[in-house]
């Protein structure tokens, strides 16, 4: 897959090394999640609920029906945030560009709302109309920075635009709504606290979807990457690819706000550390991100469920907390030499 | 092979070429040359669909090219643009390999074949070097010969670049006009569009001059024609001369400033 790979042996090794670790710290970070909660759980127990030996016992009960639905929220949100920045930097060609920044999560946000005081019995509509609404907005601000001027300034302030008209939309909504059926505040902040196999099911099954057309279109987005007249000149129908890109990244980000509401940040930082340690090979970074991505959300949500405990802190706040400050550290280090990827 | 007949283009209202007949042969190179803004980007842009033919047509062996698909376009002829609004951040191998994007299968994996033509089109760029290297921390000129290499590894018939030589300084002009001579020397058919008019006289078969949207001459480089447009056109006369050791041109201001 990496082609580069064949030739620079060490640094090649050094992505597999990385990756390896990664899937470790995923695995970890999984377990850790089933592990620690209110109440902590011994990896025995663990084990034997996942195994499905024990059904009966509260430990089992706990593990299966709460913390495992939790922590594969967790996973998916972080797979489809940093996957959806990934492929909206590349096609805007923009590294401000993330599902948060542009509007996209709050067009899904806003339709996740509609939907809960049109349709409030209809949960499976919320990822649909999740969908719908990250679509209409990417569809949005591209259209704006398309016919306006192409440049990457318009396209941040496009998306800056059309992100804060649709927080007046979900904050009118929550004003005229005093009875929905949520807590507002988490869902604003993004939390992981509602989720149960039976909400997140069919936006998990979209992020799945979604991802794998993801890997399939990796070497499109990168040709993109060339300039548009480059990759028009390889053949390739820039329109078609764009729009293809633009609708998967709104299935990502549509699904995660549908069940974790508007979590910022994975969608922006984890492409980044993604390009630092991996380079901008869009066949490497998009799985490598959504690896990252996976363990971050699942590391935030664990750290916001244990440091008060029992109160709970919503996974948007720590993730701004622990991502914000880590970011702004790889923006310092960027200065001092080249970037770290070459 | 590559034939304009009647191409006019406007965009948003605004004419930008009137009327372009142009033939570029087989196996021989071409060079466009003309003042800035006199649509010599706009005549090859209109190959590859960023500039919309709106009059006439534009044939390939006979068959109307714009109706092709883009892929079957990909595959005939490789266009280098001119300005590159974004720096690639992949190594060169990777960008060059992309130019085995049009005869990628659905999977798009490459074979041994294709592995060995990028090689090779890298060894003509002489950037094997810089292989994994990313591309944007590069120098300009082998950034440009990268590019070059993708467009030798495209393989294509017929071969067009616009001013690949621009902010370069003179011996990565020269490594360039050289692999686009040896191109031609195979057998492809190249289309340059070139400032530098002595690079231009030198390595070309014929020269095409344009002013003001339209084509002003088109003739061999040493004709009396090109002299007479070039004189026309950008106000220098050529001077050729020759002593032991070569050919050569000076271009003199016709008119004082």
């Amino acid at each position: 897959m990496n082609s580069s790979s064949t030739s620079s042996t060490r640094k090649g090794d050094r992505k597999v090394y990385l990756i390896i670790l990664l899937f470790v710290i995923l695995v970890a970070v999984f377990m850790a999640g089933l592990a620690f909660g209110s109440v902590s759980l011994p990896v025995s127990d663990i084990i034997k609920a996942l195994s499905g030996g024990d059904k009966t016992s509260t430990a089992s009960i706990v593990i299966r029906s709460v913390r495992l639905p939790r922590v594969t929220a967790g996973i998916f949100a972080g797979i489809g945030l940093s996957v959806a920045g990934v492929i909206l930097q590349g096609v805007m060609n923009n590294a401000l560009a993330s599902p948060n920044t542009i509007g996209v999560g709050s067009g899904a946000g806003f339709f996740v709302m509609l939907s809960m005081v049109i349709f409030p019995a209809k949960i499976w509509l919320q990822p649909v109309f999740a969908f719908a609404g990250a679509l209409i907005a990417t569809l949005l601000i591209f259209a704006l920075a398309y016919f306006a001027d192409t440049s990457r300034m318009t396209i941040i302030l496009a998306g800056v635009t059309v992100s804060s008209f649709l927080s007046a939309g979900i904050n009118l909504l929550k004003t005229l709504n005093t009875d929905i059926a949520i807590n507002i505040n988490s869902f604003l902040m993004g939390s992981l606290a509602g989720a149960s196999f039976s909400s997140t099911r069919l936006p998990e099954a979209g992020i799945v979807i979604a991802f794998i057309a993801a890997l399939f279109m990796a070497r499109a987005l990168n040709m993109l990457g060339l300039g548009e007249d480059v990759a028009r000149s390889l053949g390739l129908r820039v329109g078609a690819v764009r729009f293809l890109l633009l609708v998967i990244s709104s299935v990502l980000a549509g699904c995660v706000v549908s069940y974790a509401g508007l979590l910022s940040f994975a969608g922006l930082i984890v492409p980044h550390i993604g390009r630092k340690l991996f380079g901008n090979d869009a066949r490497i970074l998009i799985p490598c991100s959504a690896l990252l991505g996976g363990s971050f959300v699942m590391l935030c949500d664990l750290l916001g469920r244990v440091l008060f405990a029992p109160y709970e802190l919503p996974t948007g706040i720590i993730m701004a907390f622990v991502g914000g400050p880590f970011f702004m550290y790889l923006l310092l280090r960027r200065k001092g030499g080249r970037r770290i990827n070459a | 092979m590559l034939d304009y007949r009647n191409v006019s283009l406007s965009c948003g209202g605004t004419l930008l070429l009137e009327n372009i007949n142009a033939t570029f042969k087989k196996g021989k190179l071409t060079t466009i040359i003309g003042p800035n803004g006199c649509g010599k980007t706009t005549l090859i842009q209109a190959l590859n669909g960023i500039s919309k033919v709106t009059e006439g047509s534009i044939t390939y062996n006979g068959a109307d090219y714009l109706a092709l698909s883009p892929g079957k376009r990909a595959r005939l002829l490789s266009f280098l643009p001119q300005v590159r609004q974004t720096i690639p951040t992949l190594s060169v191998k990777t960008l060059v390999s992309h130019g085995r994007f049009p005869y990628l299968g659905f999977y798009r994996r490459m074979t041994d074949h294709d592995r060995e033509v990028v090689q090779n089109a890298m060894r003509r760029a002489e950037i094997e070097a810089y292989a994994d290297k990313s591309a944007d921390i590069l120098s300009g000129g082998v950034r440009q010969r990268a590019f070059i290499a993708l467009q030798i590894a495209q393989d294509c018939e017929c071969i067009v670049a616009d001013e690949p030589t621009t902010y370069l300084d003179a011996p990565s002009r020269r490594k360039i006009l050289g692999i686009y001579s040896g191109l031609r020397d195979e057998g492809k058919t190249v289309v340059l569009v070139l400032h530098d008019i002595e690079s231009a006289l030198e390595i070309s078969d014929e020269i095409i001059v344009m002013n003001e949207r339209k084509i002003v001459s088109k003739a061999a480089p040493w004709s009396i024609e090109t002299a007479d447009a070039i004189e026309d056109v950008f106000g220098y006369k050529i001077k050729r001369f020759e002593d032991e050791e070569g050919r050569y041109c000076v271009l003199t201001p016709a008119r004082s400033v």
